[in-house]
């Protein structure tokens, strides 16, 4: 069965609504469970919506954003798939591989997002020195309202308007320039990481920059937290050996000057 | 000493409300409005608590963009217990804590808060309930994504739980910091320092692909017989390093480092190196 026009801009405004939700990781709605039922709504066959939510849901289960990592489109998956299911006439099972490219394409223009959006720093950067809340506001509110964008364009012509030059785009993606991205976006934190060391390191610091580096790196664990625990154990050292100093220093000086502290320390 | 005093200061300074500290949970979804590699969710963790911090702040313009500026530096953690982490650090600014103390504390929480929410949200969580609604989809019932949607408005509405807990964490915390805050201050820095020595190690990644030939059909692999050898993750620690370098000594701007990280990106990938 084809798709009317009408059915092509209300999956599109599915994809922006949840786009903005993937984005956010805000309730959840990006997730095929979801995607899959509301687009099998809109195609006029909700029970094929729903069996693909869970086949579609589990087999993305596995493949979470979590750490940093970007994987394959859950909403493009989602939305593709019952599409596919829906004009094809294939079982939901099958469709969820057909729809595999349309969900990378996306994954790759989040990710190429993920490292151009890095440029609008700089003016967030000049707003934030100047205290101008409005213009931050804007600078801020902008990557988002291009993703969700995206989002519906990328299901309107998937789904609608030109599924096979879609696919054919797909592939035809040289795969330096895909893996330079992904690169470029593995090595930036450094540049957050230096702009934080900017602010924070003096010289005397860097030995616990270098016991935090260390223990991250031989410490094979899921979180930061036995970093962080080493990281409170020396701030605790320190912070009993300043106070013992200036405790020191406090009792010195008022048997010098006969009892006058009412400076407090 | 001086701690009669400094309580009195702490009644005086709340301007937040109740009412403050629930609407800060909603609007912790916007963490990651403006994500990207760089900062990561900077823009969208300022943007969070910036009506709050304006109210915090209000003629102050020097204060608030202080305030805003420390609040932009890399920031990545778990959206759905940021509001925890958010209500914490909006009670210290309430009393204008010192900017390192603030600066410290974020940076060292965010991290480990990121890997107990990832564990909890993602890989917990998640597979149960896909799990079990996934069961009912696939029968086509409409239980499936029924359930799985209430269990993620449970989890969005306890934002707001979290942003509540976080500030009242942080409104016990400020009168021991009162005490002592010069010292907390440095101690803060030392934490969140150490901390950030292990984000370097785990966040930051550059795998050497090249191989050297050296006859004989033998080669070394550049990163496993070579840099691993040496220290593992010393590229990221050296590259850290280098932008520290160029930043502060040389003055460059964080969007030329960005641009210049992605064109070495891209040739290297094209060349194969990477």
């Amino acid at each position: 069965m084809d798709i009317t026009l009408t059915q092509g801009i209300i999956l599109a405004i599915i994809a922006i609504i949840a786009g903005f939700d993937f984005w956010l990781e805000g309730l959840y709605i990006f997730r095929p469970m979801i995607v899959c039922t509301l687009s099998g709504i809109v195609l006029g066959d909700m029970t094929l919506g729903i069996v693909a939510g869970g086949l579609t849901e589990l087999a993305f289960a596995g493949l979470t954003p979590a750490g940093g990592t970007q994987p394959p489109n859950p909403i493009l998956a989602g939305i593709m798939t019952v599409v596919i299911a829906h004009t094809t006439g294939h079982n939901a099972a099958t469709a969820i591989g057909l729809a595999l490219p349309f969900s990378i394409l996306m994954q790759y223009i989040i990710l190429f997002y993920y490292s151009i959006f890095s440029v609008f720093m700089g003016k967030a950067d000049k707003y934030a020195a100047e205290a101008n809340t409005k213009a931050f506001a804007r600078i801020t509110i902008l990557p988002m309202v291009i993703v969700a964008l995206t989002y519906g364009v990328v299901v309107f012509l998937s789904g609608y308007l030109a599924q096979a030059p879609m696919k054919a785009l797909v592939n035809a993606m040289p795969q330096w320039l895909s893996h330079g991205f992904e690169i470029a976006g593995g090595i930036l934190p450094a540049v957050g990481f230096g702009l934080l060391l900017k602010v924070m390191l003096k010289g005397r610091f860097v030995p616990y920059l270098l016991i935090g580096f260390v223990a991250a790196c031989f410490i094979k664990f899921g979180n930061l937290l036995p970093v962080a625990v080493i990281g409170a154990a020396c701030a605790l050292y320190q912070f009993y050996n300043d106070k013992e100093k200036m405790q020191l220093e406090s009792r010195l000086a008022t048997s010098n000057n006969g009892g006058d502290y009412e400076d407090g320390i | 000493m001086a701690s009669n005093a400094s309580n009195n200061n702490t009644e005086n300074k709340r301007v937040l409300t109740k009412r403050d500290i629930t609407k800060l949970g909603l609007r912790s979804v916007l963490l990651q409005a403006s994500f990207n590699y760089e900062r990561m969710q900077a823009g969208g963790w300022l943007y969070s608590m910036l009506p709050f911090l304006k109210k915090i702040y209000k003629d102050d313009k020097k204060g608030l963009s202080e305030s805003m500026q420390g609040h932009l530096e890399f920031i990545n953690t778990s959206p759905p217990i940021v509001p925890f982490l958010m209500g914490l650090i909006l009670s210290l600014e309430e009393n204008k804590e010192n900017r390192n103390t603030i600066q410290g504390l974020k940076v060292a929480l965010f991290g480990p808060l990121a890997g107990i929410g990832d564990a909890i949200y993602w890989f917990t969580i998640l597979p149960i309930v896909a799990g079990i609604t996934a069961s009912f989809a696939s029968n086509g019932s409409i239980l499936g994504p029924i359930i799985f949607f209430l269990v993620y408005l449970a989890i969005f509405i306890m934002r707001i739980f979290w942003a509540h807990t976080g500030y009242s964490v942080g409104l016990k915390a400020i009168t021991k910091i009162k005490e002592n805050s010069e010292l907390i201050a440095k101690a803060a820095t030392i934490l969140g320092v150490t901390v950030i020595g292990g984000l370097i190690a785990t966040y930051v990644h550059i795998d050497v692909l090249s191989k050297i030939n050296i006859g004989g059909g033998h080669s070394i692999a550049l990163q496993k017989d070579f840099f691993d050898h040496i220290f593992p993750n010393i590229l990221p620690l050296g590259y850290t390093f280098l932008m520290y370098y160029l930043l502060k000594s040389r003055k460059w701007s964080p969007v030329l480092l960005i641009v210049l990280t992605f064109v070495v990106a891209i040739i290297l990938s094209f060349l194969g190196v990477l």
